[in-house]
């Protein structure tokens, strides 16, 4: 069965026309920097494009199966955002199978760790360990700006 | 069939929105709130009271701004979320691995290189 080679969050996957994978941006935090009193929903999204890449080896045999990667992510409370993302699994003999999996938005509405996690089905069941790893969202509140010009006592 | 909605572009729609549907994500009733005012006006003004969803409970999962962005309105989402920028809290190391490989000579073999008389 397949086995991961990497699995990454990133801002942006560059894939050349021969297929070689360039990933801009590996990160591992998101910081939201707001006035102080602002609230932000829980429904909440930055409307940032990003992606999780991953890259497999397969076993022999496996081009003739039909392989779905899932991809989830979990509220730092464990409650799932958005749909879980389902994609077929290219997969030829003695290749890597890469997955780019986009993603328009990330979730902002509680700080913390947002688990992001990845696994394999087949025939709609889950047949490999989830891979799993974290992407802190800070929320850095600054001093709400004022309206009134200051007077500076003489 | 579904059609998207061209206020709050929720893509499943039952029908058409003209003829007095009513879109139950954003509530308007298409001939009657779109005379008075332009798609633009309302999706600002559903905006504008946090983008709920109307009629029933949302499909699973819903988040309206990903519904916005998906349809390519990212820029209406309010500046406060998109004031967020990726980072990385990864400690880096830099290394050149020059001595991978390369054959380690003594100086009984060394290569013999001819040189000029």
């Amino acid at each position: 069965m397949l086995k991961p080679y990497v699995c990454v969050a990133c801002e942006k996957v560059i894939i050349a026309q021969d297929g070689v994978a360039s990933l801009i941006a590996l990160f591992s935090k998101i910081i939201l920097t707001i006035p102080a009193g602002t609230e932000i929903p829980r429904d909440a999204v930055a409307p940032k494009e990003w992606a999780v890449f991953s890259i497999w080896d397969p076993e022999p045999g496996d081009d003739l199966r039909k392989f779905f990667l899932c991809t989830q992510i979990l509220y730092p409370d464990e409650t799932q955002f958005g749909q879980i993302a389902k994609s077929k699994f290219n997969i030829e003999p003695n290749k890597r199978s890469q997955m780019n999996m986009q993603i328009q938005g990330f979730p902002i509405g509680q700080a913390g760790e947002y688990k992001i996690r990845s696994w394999i089905e087949e025939n709609d069941k889950k047949i490999s360990d989830p891979i799993q790893f974290g992407i802190e969202v800070i929320m850095n509140f600054t001093a709400a700006p004022t309206g009134a010009s200051t007077v500076t006592p003489p | 069939m579904s059609y998207r909605c061209p206020v709050c572009m929720f893509p499943s729609l039952l029908y058409p929105p003209t003829n007095y549907h009513i879109c139950p994500c954003c509530s308007t009733e298409f001939g009657n709130d779109d005379a008075d005012f332009s798609h633009q006006q309302l999706r600002e003004m559903w905006i504008g009271n946090r983008a709920p969803w109307f009629f029933g409970n949302p499909p699973a999962h819903w988040n309206p701004w990903m519904q916005l962005m998906q349809a390519g309105l990212a820029s209406y989402v309010p500046k406060e979320f998109r004031a967020a920028s990726f980072q990385s809290s990864a400690v880096l190391r830099q290394s050149v691995a020059g001595n991978i490989n390369l054959p380690n000579y003594s100086n009984q073999n060394l290569p013999q290189i001819p040189v000029a008389a």
